[in-house]
């Protein structure tokens, strides 16, 4: 039987030094169960897809509270499919307005969170894209 | 695990042949398939060819907090300087509970990131009880495939005696930390007696000289009396950079040492040789599970004797006893008569 548990990346690319919130999302996954390898600041897009590629990584969350979410997730998903995991989840959260949401949401990244959102949520969310994969 | 039911897996088509090419996600794919798939270790480790020449495995543990993964960090930059290529697994502790973890160590290996000749591997210690996963000596032979050759091996924070790593590496650094207890506990037996390299790191702290010095009395104690090579012992403060690079010496000259005298390919030996009893001991008790029709009679024993006490040994020695090994369709050893 398989043991298959999922494995999450969590990361906060860029000069963008909030970290208490990323943290809490990281600890409210591993109470869901999932393995999550916290890389923590100062991340680049490079060492972020490099680090789930070696991971093997099935998410990868990225927080961004500095505004530079555009570039991030564009660039991380560039970067996701150049490496050939660009089937694999890209989600996160921070303060992103909706307008933004919906261009990253057309380039294939998938939902991004933000304040008032339920910790329960993010833990569902990524249990239905997994569940949703599977054939 | 069955060793005898390898056909009951099959890699998936092309992965193979992508790891053989150096594909950084087909190796990655391998680790997950040997933590992820009980039957996928037999298949791999059968197509896994001896290197000439090998990775050397260095063992790193030492209580939570001392600066494990820091130092491998460090000493992966001095191997990476002297053109090795480098693999590491960290290995972070698995929630009892949820069955989740939190893998922590590459916030610390930051700096290596971007050089292709690194490999970092996290890895939840799962169902491993001895500081690490069960899985870890498989992904240190697939990144020893990889062409890696020197791999780090990061336990999680140990306390006394979480050795699997003993038997995992070549070479085994213990690292602690000033201010975790007076000389007593450095007189107490377990890891403390089984690393080749002990480094006391964190020097920036205080009480590092009387810790070192604990260390000196037990193992100039312990060679009075005669017994195994005494480790050597470093000290360094990773934060500060300071004591790094005779660390690395003396690591290094170990491997050297261990090379000359055969001792790495006896620990190689033994390793081999624990894992073939492990593979025979784990298809033993799968065999019994099927013949036995499952394991809830130990369960409904284990209620009762919770409930009523009493021993456990009658019904193992009855289950035990309905074991016959068959060799060729005979019976490997004739059954003793009763006198």
């Amino acid at each position: 039987m398989s043991d298959k548990r999922l494995k999450v990346i969590i990361a906060k690319p860029g000069l963008d030094g909030h970290d208490r919130g990323v943290k809490v999302v990281a600890r409210a996954l591993v109470e869901a169960g999932m393995e999550v390898v916290y890389l923590g600041l100062r991340q680049t897009p490079e060492s972020i897809v490099r680090a789930a590629v070696e991971e093997d990584a099935d998410v990868i969350g990225l927080s961004v509270l500095s505004g530079a979410h555009l570039a991030n997730f564009r660039r991380v998903k560039e970067l996701m499919n150049d490496a050939g995991i660009g089937g694999r989840l890209l989600t996160g959260g921070g303060i992103i307005p909706a307008g933004d949401q919906d261009e990253l949401c057309a380039l294939g990244i998938g939902r991004l969170f933000g304040p008032g959102d339920e910790l329960q949520s993010i833990v569902d969310y990524i249990k239905a894209w997994d569940a949703g994969r599977r054939p | 695990m069955n060793p005898t039911d390898d056909a009951q897996f099959v890699l998936p088509p092309g992965l193979w042949e992508d790891f053989l090419s150096g594909g950084r996600l087909a190796c990655a794919r391998l680790i997950s398939l040997i933590e992820n798939e009980p039957f996928a270790r037999t298949e791999i480790r059968d197509r896994l060819l001896p290197r000439p020449g090998g990775a050397v495995r260095i063992g790193v543990t030492g209580p939570p907090g001392v600066g494990k993964s820091t130092l491998t960090a460090a000493l992966a930059r001095r191997a990476l300087d002297e053109n090795h290529a480098v693999g590491i697994i960290a290995v972070d502790p698995t929630s009892p509970f949820t069955g989740g973890a939190f893998l922590g160590d590459r916030v610390r290996m930051h700096s290596l990131i971007g050089d292709p000749r690194v490999f970092i591997r996290s890895m939840a210690a799962r169902d491993g009880r001895g500081g690490l996963s069960s899985a870890a000596p498989d992904a240190a032979d697939i990144l020893d495939a990889f062409g890696m050759d020197r791999i780090f091996i990061e336990t999680l924070g140990v306390g006394q005696a979480e050795l699997d790593v003993m038997t995992c590496a070549d070479v085994l650094a213990l690292v602690l930390q000033p201010g975790t207890g007076d000389a007593i506990q450095t007189l107490k037996a377990g890891i403390i007696e089984t690393a080749d390299l002990i480094i006391v790191n964190k020097t920036d702290m205080p009480g590092a000289d009387d810790l070192l010095e604990s260390l000196r009395f037990l193992f100039d104690s312990a060679g009075a009396a005669g017994k195994r090579n005494a480790p050597l012992l470093c000290s360094a403060s990773a934060v500060e950079g300071r004591g790094l690079d005779e660390v690395w010496t003396a690591l290094e000259g170990l491997i050297v040492r261990d090379r000359e005298t055969g001792r790495l390919r006896e620990k190689r030996r033994a390793r081999l040789e624990g894992e073939i009893r492990t593979a025979i001991s784990g298809s033993l008790w799968e065999r019994y599970v099927a013949l036995a029709g499952g394991t809830a009679d130990i369960a409904l024993l284990a209620e009762r004797l919770s409930r009523e006490g009493g021993s456990p040994y009658p019904f193992i020695r009855k289950e035990c006893g309905r074991i016959k090994l068959v060799r060729d369709g005979r019976p490997e050893l004739p059954p003793k008569k009763k006198e």
